[in-house]
């Protein structure tokens, strides 16, 4: 039991070491209770690294969802080459989506700058052209918002990347590579993040059908595409629709290394991330949703009725025969019907 | 001796020196010749090499003159106006030209006279002679008449009636030459003698500003060219300046030792004219150009031209000295992108108004894009009003919608219960449509049939992902062709 817990005050003892290395803030790292008092003390020591405050709050996106924020250690480092994953081509939309939600929570802080997305040829052609008009539906991003590169090879889309990683003219830059190509190593990653680093804005892999490899970018996500939940009306979730988008996120490397995995509704309308908690399954979700937003927003959706309050719901269980109608279900029943609705309850 | 085809014939349409010495005449057949000389060497003619040949020495004339017009296959005008004491005078000149011609191995004659026509006839038929303004009658006279450059016609219908030589038409009265041989003997004796004025067009458009330095130690290294295109940018800048004016397209012209010319154009998004920036683009434009310059024994001549210019905007810098323009800096990465890998690499959507979702967005070059108003506004956009539900549309579209296998749908015109696209199985589990996009009447050419409309789906399937899915045409009658399914796009 003592070796064990030695042995954990190394491993931490190594993390805060890396962690140092790295740029962040060792504390948010769970240091166990008895830790020495010199190493907290240390923790507190902001480490600024290329003139830039790593670890300050403003660092980070926050994606609003307060599970994943702390998953990800504050948020999404802004500076930084982060890596989204998908896992086959045909998760091509989900990442793209997920990817542009992200710029558009970037871009609610840099209102009016541009956007460079770069990809290969392949890329383009195998998973479609991102579509400007959907862009500027679902994430409020203008066309005159976008650049796109179409790079014939991956060496040039690289060039291109780096290039714009430099610069602090774009809101952020995607790059959109296909598979494990061997150009895309620990190297090309790492001028990558060198760049955005110094300039301060964030690049975007995306890598679809990639499996994971050993990168410098200090965040890899992996992103898939999740049922959508069904369309809100005023009489509740339409059945057979397709809702917002949802995609499923699990976080593949982080600093923090905690796992999760997160079900994520983006809202067009607010441009705001909303989660769906794991487990819950569809139904129940479309069940929960309209109740959830009636106690946000107390005013009746359905006029007050002129008789008062509803009456409360019957209680105990029919057992002989069907109830005529509930007295929920709407007006009060006649008094013809009263007697007739109430004996099954008493007989019960 | 070279051979061309003329009338169903072999004739001798150039020949060398040895071959006049056997008594080989130029249009004689390439048999009767055989007959004479059984060992001759006969080469088939090729007017399109010949034509490169002559562009290429065109060129590498450039480094005289920026007015350099071909004349005919096997000539070259060149503009010298204001250019002579450059190289030490006329003589001088037409002695260095003559010179570097024999070195390359050409066998040139060269005339330099006040009017195109003298020059012309001065080269033809004295081979190296200045003729000194004035003096063109002199030249012209004992000269026969193919030295004023008329048709064959006008020439054997003057030699008919015992006009022999310029000296002779010159001295005939005009107003019966021009009645009975037309207008055009006359313009051309004018021209040659300087009444009329004669432009000679030139084969490129003459720079507005160029800048060149002879080199008297070839260089070779890519380095050194950047180098030297910087010092050369310095000393544009001056003249950009004091124009008013910034550089929107850029030329830089290495002359090879050898006579090879090489031509590197790049454009800029915005008038530029700062050194370092110029710099900057060659060196991408090198960078990508590498494998293809072949700097052989090296540049001798390097010129940087600037090919079109526009009205150049100061910019009001902070105190520090910096102006802080986003837009000027994408241009920049715009234009050196575009320098390396083309004028297609970097694009820029444009929203056109069509209903035909892959005609609604069309991507330009970044250059040819309207420029970007900042901030955006959401009061003037070029798309159409905004609904309040706006139509969904996928995040990535097609650039061309492809074909997919539908087994069957549940109802006719529903959407399908599952397809096969890329050889994969999908199933459908929720839908949503149909959303009909008929074609556009008015692109249609009157008298074709009209297209067939589209069925937009929204699909959903077993695992989640979400696709756009159309059908082509409609289950109507038996007449017409079957409905086709196509995937058009992803959505997030």
């Amino acid at each position: 039991m003592a070796m064990s817990a030695v042995a954990r005050d190394t491993v931490f003892a190594l993390r805060r070491q890396i962690a140092k290395i790295e740029g962040t803030l060792p504390e948010r790292l769970e240091a166990p209770a008895s830790g020495a008092p010199a190493d907290t003390a240390r923790s507190d020591i902001t480490v600024v690294r290329r003139g830039l405050v790593v670890a300050s709050p403003d660092a980070f996106l926050h994606t609003g969802i307060e599970r994943l924020d702390t998953a990800l250690g504050g948020g999404l480092p802004k500076a930084t080459l982060s890596e989204i994953h998908g896992l086959e081509t045909r998760d091509a939309g989900a990442v793209a989506g997920f990817a542009l939600s992200l710029t558009s929570l970037i871009l609610k802080e840099k209102q009016g700058l541009p956007i460079l997305w770069i990809g290969t040829a392949e890329i383009f052609r195998e998973a479609g052209f991102p579509y400007a008009r959907g862009l500027q539906i679902l994430f409020g991003i203008e066309p005159e918002q976008l650049l796109f590169s179409e790079a014939p090879k991956l060496l040039d889309a690289l060039w291109i990347a780096e290039e714009a990683a430099r610069m602090t003219a774009f809101a952020a830059v995607i790059l959109e590579i296909r598979g494990n190509p061997q150009r895309l190593d620990l190297t090309a990653t790492r001028r990558l993040h060198a760049r955005a680093q110094s300039a301060g804005r964030p690049v975007l892999l995306l890598r679809q059908a990639g499996a994971a490899e050993p990168t410098s970018a200090p965040v890899r996500l992996i992103v898939s595409a999740a049922p959508a939940a069904s369309r809100e009306t005023l009489a509740g979730p339409l059945a057979g629709s397709i809702g917002r988008p949802a995609f499923t996120v699990d976080i593949g490397k982080s600093r923090t290394a905690l796992p999760g995995q997160f079900t994520l509704e983006w809202n067009p309308d607010e441009h705001a991330f909303e989660e769906r908690r794991r487990g819950e399954e569809r139904r129940s979700d479309e069940e929960r949703r309209p109740q959830e937003e009636r106690a946000a927003n107390p005013v009746a959706v359905v006029p007050v009725p002129v008789r008062g309050a509803d009456p409360a719901p019957a209680s105990g269980a029919v057992l002989a025969f069907p109830a005529v109608g509930s007295p929920a279900a709407g007006d009060q029943p006649s008094r013809q019907q009263r007697p007739a609705h109430r004996s099954p309850r008493r007989a019960g | 001796m070279i051979s061309h085809r003329d009338s169903n014939a072999q004739r001798i349409a150039a020949l060398d020196e040895r071959a006049e010495a056997l008594k080989l005449k130029r249009g004689m057949g390439i048999a009767d010749a055989r007959a004479m000389h059984p060992s001759i060497d006969v080469v088939e003619a090729d007017p399109e090499a010949d034509r490169r040949l002559l562009e290429g020495l065109a060129d590498w004339c450039d480094r005289y003159t920026p007015l350099v017009a071909i004349d005919g296959e096997d000539g070259l005008f060149l503009d010298v106006t204001g250019c002579t004491h450059l190289f030490g005078g006329e003589r001088a000149m037409q002695d260095e030209i003559l010179t570097r011609f024999f070195q390359q191995g050409f066998d040139v004659r060269a005339g330099l006279a006040s009017t195109p026509g003298a020059a012309w006839a001065a080269a033809r038929f004295h081979g190296d002679r200045i003729v000194a303004g004035g003096e063109e009658e002199a030249l012209l006279a004992p000269l026969p008449l193919s030295a004023l450059r008329i048709a064959p016609e006008t020439r054997a219908s003057l030699e008919s009636v015992g006009l022999r030589t310029a000296g002779a038409v010159m001295a005939a009265p005009r107003a019966p030459l021009a009645r009975r041989f037309g207008a055009t003997l006359l313009l051309r004796l004018d021209q040659a003698l300087g009444r009329l004025d004669e432009a000679v067009s030139p084969r490129l458009p003459v720079a507005p500003l160029s800048v060149e330095r002879h080199l008297a130690e070839p260089i070779m290294l890519t380095d050194d060219i950047e180098r030297l295109v910087s010092r050369l940018a310095v000393a544009l800048k001056v003249d950009l300046e004091r124009r008013g004016e910034g550089a929107r397209a850029l030329a830089l012209l290495l002359f090879r030792v050898d006579g090879a010319v090489s031509r590197i154009a790049v454009g800029t998004s915005r008038p530029m004219r700062e050194p370092q920036l110029i710099r900057r683009l060659f060196h991408e434009r090198l960078a990508a150009l590498e494998q293809n310059i072949d700097a052989g024994f090296g540049f001798d001549l390097v010129r940087l031209s600037v090919l079109s210019v526009a009205a150049f905007d100061m910019l009001q810098g902070d105190l520090a000295g910096e102006v802080a323009d986003d837009d000027a800096d994408i241009a920049l990465f715009a234009d050196r992108i575009r320098a390396r890998l083309g004028e297609a690499a970097v694009l820029k959507p444009v929203v056109v108004e069509s209903h035909l979702p892959e005609r609604a967005v069309t991507t330009v070059p970044f250059a040819e894009a309207p420029q970007r108003r900042m901030p955006p506004k959401q009061s003037d956009r070029t798309a159409p009003p905004m609904t309040i539900f706006p139509p969904e549309r996928p995040v990535r579209l097609f650039r061309s919608p492809e074909p997919i296998e539908v087994p069957a749908t549940e109802i006719p015109e529903g959407p399908p219960m599952n397809f096969r696209w890329r050889r994969a199985l999908y199933r459908v589990a929720r839908a949503e449509g149909p959303e009909r996009i008929a074609a556009e009447w008015w692109r249609q050419l009157p008298g074709e049939d009209e297209a067939p409309t589209r069925d937009y789906y929204r699909i959903e399937d077993s695992e989640g992902r979400r696709y756009w899915l159309y059908r082509q045409g409609l289950y109507s009658s038996a007449a017409q062709a079957a409905p086709r399914w196509f995937m058009h796009g992803v959505f997030a």
